[in-house]
């Protein structure tokens, strides 16, 4: 018996109203996404990548169409359960990194388990685990301002992770990073995708992070332009 | 990692717009507490002032003559009290009674010899027991009436310099006294002037003059008093010593009454009245001020930190986790502000009273008073508690704003 998809989304459609004017951001997106893909969402701006992240992470409702998420429908979940699915199933990382200014590295990746209720000295164990994982074991007590931009992205990495969640969404990941840490940052999502098997579904336009994608999903202006497997993948 | 953790150091990240909050908030607090000193002061200055002006703690008459009359000068020994040193030794031997002095109300006219004359109000009483009661005569010129009943044609009067201005007399003056005894007799005592005292009020020592228990009595024709005023050692114990009082007294017949100051002093009501009405309102000016400072304070930090929340909530923080974030940071400013607020203010009238600042008179009195401000121990709790709620009250929009908030626009917010 096959496994059902992590993501499983038909006909995805967003609308968004500005003025006058309506904006078709998503229009019919059909995607199934499996246990331990990495998944990159590329296309230019516009094209709806955020928008679907967003979906996908239950960040956002859509318009039309049904996802299902590792079996359970989307739209079956109240604003707590989604809440509640975000906590204990997902990981998100920023372009911007969203770190919590005024906590150190170590207090921001221990949030999502403070969030899900995880006793501290767990909390704390886990943690470490995790900033040693992206190589930041010895700048845990930093707070962000005294992290470069790549440390920052590595520390909201190990925020999304330390959790073990089933997905990580990550929207433009790479975007604020030169191309040497860039490459750093997904290299390190490749080594922890294939050490925890966790999803990866990363919204982009670097092309240099597209061409390392094992699957390609082109976005172009709401419609799934073309979805590429690489042979080797 | 607690949620008040993360609220307190998220107040530390802008610490010139926090500092100004605290400010705002500790400035108010110290402002009631402050104001509340001063009326504390205030209402003890005059109420002791009241008693020990003349007033005591408890005033005993005949039942019949006290029903809903208030402090007068003109209580005649009409119906006064007969066996009124009975009753003195009763009352005298009550737990917590200094004293309890007989007065004796005469109102008739005053005239030299030169044929001045003007209208008086007289108050006889036992100087040695009043004394010890603490009733206080300011004497300005001259000597007080002396403690031993006065012999026939030895009588002597202390009266009030506007009293004195306008007859022209001063101590060792003898002057008439002219009144109307318990038979409806015209009586007339020639009494010699001791000295010259001020009641504190302008229009009263116009009018005013005391005389000793003898003499009055001897103009009157009477041996009765118009009343028994009686002192305790603290006028916090008034309630209970009034229940006392009116325990031994319970049987006498006739009956008598016996009524606390605070009835019988309407004056009294009227300014603690508007004192407290200044108060509110200068409390509704401190809220409304500090409410307005700290809420734009507080709408200013969600708008700054639109991103950053949106952060909390799409990483799986309920929507009440986050506005409680929001209200933890208010109940900081509230409580920090407010504990500053009460250091400043116990600084502040520890300054005020070192300083000793002198104000002028009050309306209607002579003497100038030494300002004063009271630590009153409720006021600083109370204070913090009003500061948590002005605070929660000026969260009420930024949370509200937080709990609307959708968390993609947030997130794309810059």
């Amino acid at each position: 018996m096959t496994a059902p998809p992590v993501f499983d989304a038909r006909g995805l459609s967003k609308r968004f109203h500005m003025g006058q004017a309506t904006v078709e951001a998503l229009r019919g997106v059909d995607l199934q996404v499996s246990a331990g893909e990495v998944l990159v969402v590329a296309g230019p701006s516009g094209s709806g990548k955020s928008t679907l992240l967003h979906l996908l992470g239950t960040l956002d409702e859509p318009d039309a169409g049904a996802l299902t998420i590792d079996g359970t429908p989307a739209s079956s979940m109240g604003e707590a359960e989604r809440t509640a699915f975000r906590r204990i199933r997902l990981g998100f990382v920023f372009q911007t990194f969203n770190l919590l200014p005024v906590l150190s590295a170590q207090e921001n990746v221990e949030l999502p388990l403070w969030l899900a209720g995880v006793s501290s000295g767990e909390r704390r164990r886990r943690a470490h685990e995790a900033l040693a994982e992206v190589g930041l074991g010895a700048r845990r007590g930093h707070r962000p301002d005294q992290l470069s931009g790549g440390e920052r992205q590595r520390v909201a990495i190990a925020r999304a992770l330390v959790h073990r969640p089933l997905a990580v969404l990550a929207d433009e990941p790479t975007g604020n990073l030169d191309s040497g840490t860039a490459a750093e940052v997904m290299e390190l999502l490749m080594s922890l995708n294939r050490a925890h098997g966790t999803v990866f579904v990363i919204a982009t336009h670097d092309a240099a992070l597209i061409a390392r994608a094992p699957r390609r999903v082109a976005l172009h202006d709401g419609r799934v332009a073309s979805d590429e497997r690489k042979a080797s993948a | 990692m607690k949620l008040a953790l993360l609220a307190l150091r998220n107040l530390a990240r802008n610490r010139r717009r926090t500092a100004i909050s605290l400010a705002v908030v500790a400035t108010g607090t110290a402002a009631l507490l402050l104001t509340a000193g001063f009326m504390a002061f205030s209402f003890e200055g005059l109420s002791e002032a009241m008693i020990h002006g003349g007033l005591g703690h408890l005033e005993i008459a005949l039942g019949s003559a006290s029903a809903g009359r208030t402090a007068t000068l003109e209580r005649s020994p009409a119906e006064g009290l007969d066996d009124w040193e009975v009753v003195q030794r009763q009352v005298e031997a009550l737990p917590g009674v200094l004293a309890a002095s007989p007065t004796v109300h005469v109102a008739g006219m005053v005239s030299t010899a030169s044929g001045t004359s003007a209208a008086f109000l007289g108050v006889a009483g036992d100087p040695a027991r009043e004394r010890r009661m603490g009733f206080s005569v300011k004497l300005r010129q001259g000597d007080p009436v002396p403690d031993a009943p006065p012999r026939e044609g030895e009588d002597r009067v202390m009266i009030a310099q506007g009293l004195a201005q306008a007859l022209g007399v001063g101590p060792g003056s003898r002057v008439t006294l002219l009144a109307v005894d318990l038979e409806g007799m015209l009586n007339a005592l020639d009494v010699t002037v001791a000295g010259l005292i001020t009641t504190g009020v302008q229009e009263l020592d116009t009018r005013y003059l005391r005389l000793s228990l003898g003499s009055a009595q001897r103009l009157l024709g009477t041996t009765r008093v118009s009343n028994l005023l009686v002192t305790l050692d603290r006028t916090s114990r008034t309630e209970e010593a009034l229940a006392s009082v009116r325990s031994v007294l319970a049987g006498h017949q006739p009956p008598l009454a016996v009524v606390p100051w605070t009835e019988r002093a309407p004056f009294y009501a009227q300014v603690e009245a508007l004192y407290v009405g200044i108060f509110w309102f200068l409390g509704t000016i401190v809220f409304a001020l500090v409410v307005l400072a700290t809420s734009n304070t507080l709408t200013m930090t969600v708008m700054e930190r639109f991103r950053e929340l949106g952060t909390l909530r799409a990483l799986g923080t309920s929507v009440w986790q986050v506005a409680g974030l929001i209200g933890l940071e208010a109940v900081w400013l509230g409580l920090i502000g407010g504990v500053v607020g009460d250091v400043l203010g116990a600084g502040l009238i520890g300054l005020l009273n070192a300083i000793g600042i002198t104000m002028p008179p009050p309306p209607g009195a002579v003497d100038p008073i030494e300002l004063r401000v009271v630590f009153v121990p409720e006021a600083f709790g109370g204070a913090i508690l009003l500061m948590l709620t002005v605070l929660a009250l000026a969260a009420v929009a930024p949370v509200l704003r937080v709990a609307r908030l959708r968390i993609v626009d947030a997130l794309t917010h810059t």
